[in-house]
């Protein structure tokens, strides 16, 4: 691309993944970024976890039964809520980060970010409810 | 009223295998900055402490550190107005070092220059002030003082050493704000590729550190928005 | 090994102009600065682009060097100045009776003056004092005090000079009564060195006496410090100064996004160790703000102490008196060959201080070269880093 010198420096190599995750006296932003990646990838991962189950309905009924009782411990309750607040914080800063991104509310991000986060706090109160109650 | 203040200071000479910490205890007092410390240091203790520094009031933009973890201009630091009895003195990152607390500024310029944004620009200040005669209207320096802060807290500028990085791409955006001796398409054109304004991935960490109201966060989205805008009309067939 | 016709010791505005007056004249140059370029008193000066107004009724001769220099550098820095003009200010009776001095002493320096009614000055400036009488109109310009000494270092570093920064002078050379050189130790790595150089410029300001020790040479520099405020916030767009003789908190200089106010004056030994009283940070909100009462009010952004490389006998105690003008020496009249020095000024005299002293260089190493840093347009600041 263009004739510039690099940003690596050699006497102090970086890890691009502590690049992202390392929020020492970092401020809200870099925390928001460090969550969406991190929820992100948990998504991507629950995605597969969620394909393989749905395998065990190919291999007949004893299987899906057994684990639909594991399904129902409040140990994988628990995790559900954790999954719960993955797609909710992910999908909301993702609402953020998308109009932000375009040019649109940057100045009142912050303001935004907590706005949908408030938003998103009542959802995951009403879907662990549900989660555990019904 | 004087404090010892102990200060962990970074160090690395050429030739070293790796770099180390010294540590110093200097008296502050309420008006000491971390910059006057680091010169205290040099003159009492270790003339061979490498630093840059120039104005001593945040409109050169040299002597900027982390400290205690945090980009800031030392110049306007206050020793005691951090509070901890160890202060952690390091040289920015994401830019090749050289020795103890100077790092190599080329890359950043060379990236800066590269948006070609006139220096003076209007100033807005005092709004309703008529400009004396002879002088057609009031003129400043633009806010930018290229002290690479922004580049050592963004956290896409430690994973992509090719990223044109939050104030090159600010002062692409005031280019194309006002333009000055151009139309700014260059600008825009330069900014519109992997490591250019698509790579920014929203932390604002820029705009959390930047001691001199640049809003590099700001300008990045603008110049999104700008060329969003140019290729939606371009879908459309509008030429602009 | 390699040799250099001249070799500068000091990164500041005076070894930078003379750098490139040198490079231009094609000369072998070299320089050394135990810090970064500009760490000393070039980058921290209020920003004031004379017109020589300030000079005009004492100093006539500093006058006069200012308005020249001013319109020369406004010529080969274009993009370095907020061309703005400034304003002195009178708000006593006091300061309007010496209104009249001044006008008079600009008038014969050949500073422009244009006098401004009380509601005119306030029309152009409204942050004024409602005190105010009347306002005189100068060709006064700000700049960033690095930036504008950078362009010298880059067109220099463009045309051939070499930087040495982070190298500090151990020692000076000498075979006989002739400088040949000096013994450096860079700081990136520790590694002491010697460079040779048929002639050796010591312009380190309110250093330079530190290095004529070194030599042996008398050199009657008094570092003069000086206490500055920044304030967040342009509070006037032109330069703002007193018109008052010469004095304490005299002048409010906007800057970018801030306005400085300057300055003090005392005498210190030590250029390394110049502190900051209290009590001159409170003089300079006491001063700025009977011309801009806003000063008071606007938010604190830094405090700090620069020291003027001031010519004088050691002995003159606060540093008023000493002229603002520059002098160069060349020490051979002490018995030394080979080196000369270079100090006072101001950085608005910096590129006629470097013609004087690059005229003394040249005559001494026989070059026949004309200068040529009166039309050669200079390249950015941002060349130092880029070139």
């Amino acid at each position: 691309m263009q004739d510039v010198q690099s940003t690596q420096d050699t006497v102090r190599p970086k890890r691009p993944l502590l690049a992202w995750f390392d929020v020492r006296s970092r401020k809200l932003g870099s925390w928001a970024f460090a969550l969406n990646r991190l929820t992100g990838l948990g998504l991507v991962l629950y995605l597969f976890l969620h394909l393989v189950i749905l395998s065990l309905l190919l291999r007949g009924e004893a299987g899906w039964d057994a684990f639909i009782k594991l399904a129902r411990s409040p140990l994988f309750l628990l995790m559900d809520a954790v999954l719960i607040f993955g797609i909710i914080y992910h999908g909301l800063n993702g609402i953020r980060v998308g109009m932000v991104g375009l040019g649109y509310g940057v100045r009142a991000q912050r303001g935004l970010f907590w706005t949908l986060m408030v938003i998103g706090a009542a959802l995951l109160v009403a879907s662990i409810w549900l989660v555990f109650t019904i | 009223m004087t404090k010892e203040i102990t200060f962990k200071v970074f160090r690395y000479k050429q030739g070293d295998p790796a770099p180390h910490y010294d540590r110093f205890t200097v008296p502050c007092d309420e008006n000491t900055t971390v910059l006057i410390a680091m010169q205290d240091i040099r003159r009492d203790q270790d003339p061979t402490l490498m630093l840059r520094h120039s104005c001593h009031h945040a409109s050169c933009g040299t002597c900027g550190m982390r400290i205690n973890g945090k980009e800031e201009l030392s110049c306007v630091v206050k020793v005691l107005d951090l509070g901890t009895p160890t202060v952690t003195v390091e040289p920015l990152e994401n830019l090749p070092l050289i020795s103890d607390l100077v790092v190599d500024m080329t890359g950043f310029y060379q990236r800066y220059t590269a948006a070609r944004m006139p220096y003076i620009r209007q100033s807005e200040f005092n709004p309703g002030a008529e400009p004396p005669e002879g002088i057609d209207r009031y003129t400043r320096y633009e806010n930018c003082i290229e002290c690479g802060l922004c580049l050592s807290a963004c956290p896409v500028a430690g994973s992509d050493a090719e990223y044109l990085g939050p104030a090159a791409m600010a002062a692409a955006w005031r280019a194309v704000e006002e333009p000055r001796n151009g139309d700014g398409k260059h600008a825009l054109n330069w900014v519109d590729n992997e490591h250019g304004c698509w790579r920014c991935h929203i932390a604002f960490e820029c705009s959390e550190v930047c001691p001199s109201n640049v809003d590099p966060a700001a300008g990045i989205m603008n110049l999104r928005r700008k060329l969003t805008g140019s290729s939606l009309l371009r879908l459309f067939g509008i030429k602009r | 090994m390699k040799s250099y016709h001249a070799l500068i010791i000091g990164g500041g505005g005076t070894g930078g102009a003379l750098a490139h007056d040198l490079a231009l004249r094609g000369l072998k140059v070299t320089l050394v600065e135990r810090g970064e370029v500009t760490s000393g008193t070039t980058g921290r000066h209020h920003g004031l682009l004379h017109s020589g107004g300030r000079y005009a009724v004492k100093d006539k001769e500093s006058a006069v060097e200012c308005i020249e220099e001013n319109l020369i550098l406004r010529k080969v820095m274009p993009g370095t100045f907020e061309e703005n003009d400034g304003l002195f200010v009178a708000i006593t009776e006091e300061d309007v009776e010496y209104s009249r001095l001044f006008i008079e002493g600009c008038t014969d320096c050949g500073i422009p003056t244009h006098q401004l009614t009380r509601e005119q000055a306030l029309a152009i400036e409204p942050n004024l004092s409602p005190n105010l009488i009347l306002a005189v109109q100068i060709p006064d310009a700000t700049m960033d005090a690095m930036r504008m000494a950078l362009r010298f270092f880059a067109t220099a570093k463009h045309n051939g000079a070499e930087f040495k920064t982070y190298t500090e002078v151990l020692d000076v050379e000498k075979t006989g009564g002739t400088v040949t050189g000096v013994r450096v130790v860079d700081h990136r790595s520790g590694k002491e060195s010697v460079i040779n150089a048929d002639i050796v410029i010591n312009a380190a300001g309110p250093w330079s006496g530190k290095v004529a020790d070194m030599v042996g040479v008398e050199v009657p520099i008094r570092p003069s410090p000086g206490v500055m405020l920044a304030l967040e916030g342009r509070l006037c767009n032109m330069v703002i100064n007193r018109m008052t003789p010469s004095g304490d908190g005299d002048i409010v200089v906007p800057q970018r996004g801030l306005s400085v106010i300057g300055t003090s004056s005392w005498v210190v030994d030590d250029p390394d160790n110049l502190g900051l009283p209290s009590d001159h940070i409170e003089k300079m909100y006491a001063e700025g703000e009977k011309m801009i009462p806003a000063v008071r009010k606007a938010p604190f952004r830094a405090a700090w102490s620069a020291a003027r490389p001031l010519i004088g006998p050691r002995g003159a105690d606060t540093g008023r008196e000493l002229s603002r003008t520059f002098k160069c020496f060349d020490h051979v009249d002490e018995g030394v060959e080979g080196f000369v020095t270079i100090t006072g000024g101001k950085a608005t005299t910096a590129r006629g201080m470097a013609e004087a002293t690059a005229n003394v260089v040249c005559q001494k190493l026989g070059v026949d070269a004309p200068c040529r840093t009166r039309e050669v347009v200079m390249l950015p600041h941002t060349a130092y880093f880029t070139g």
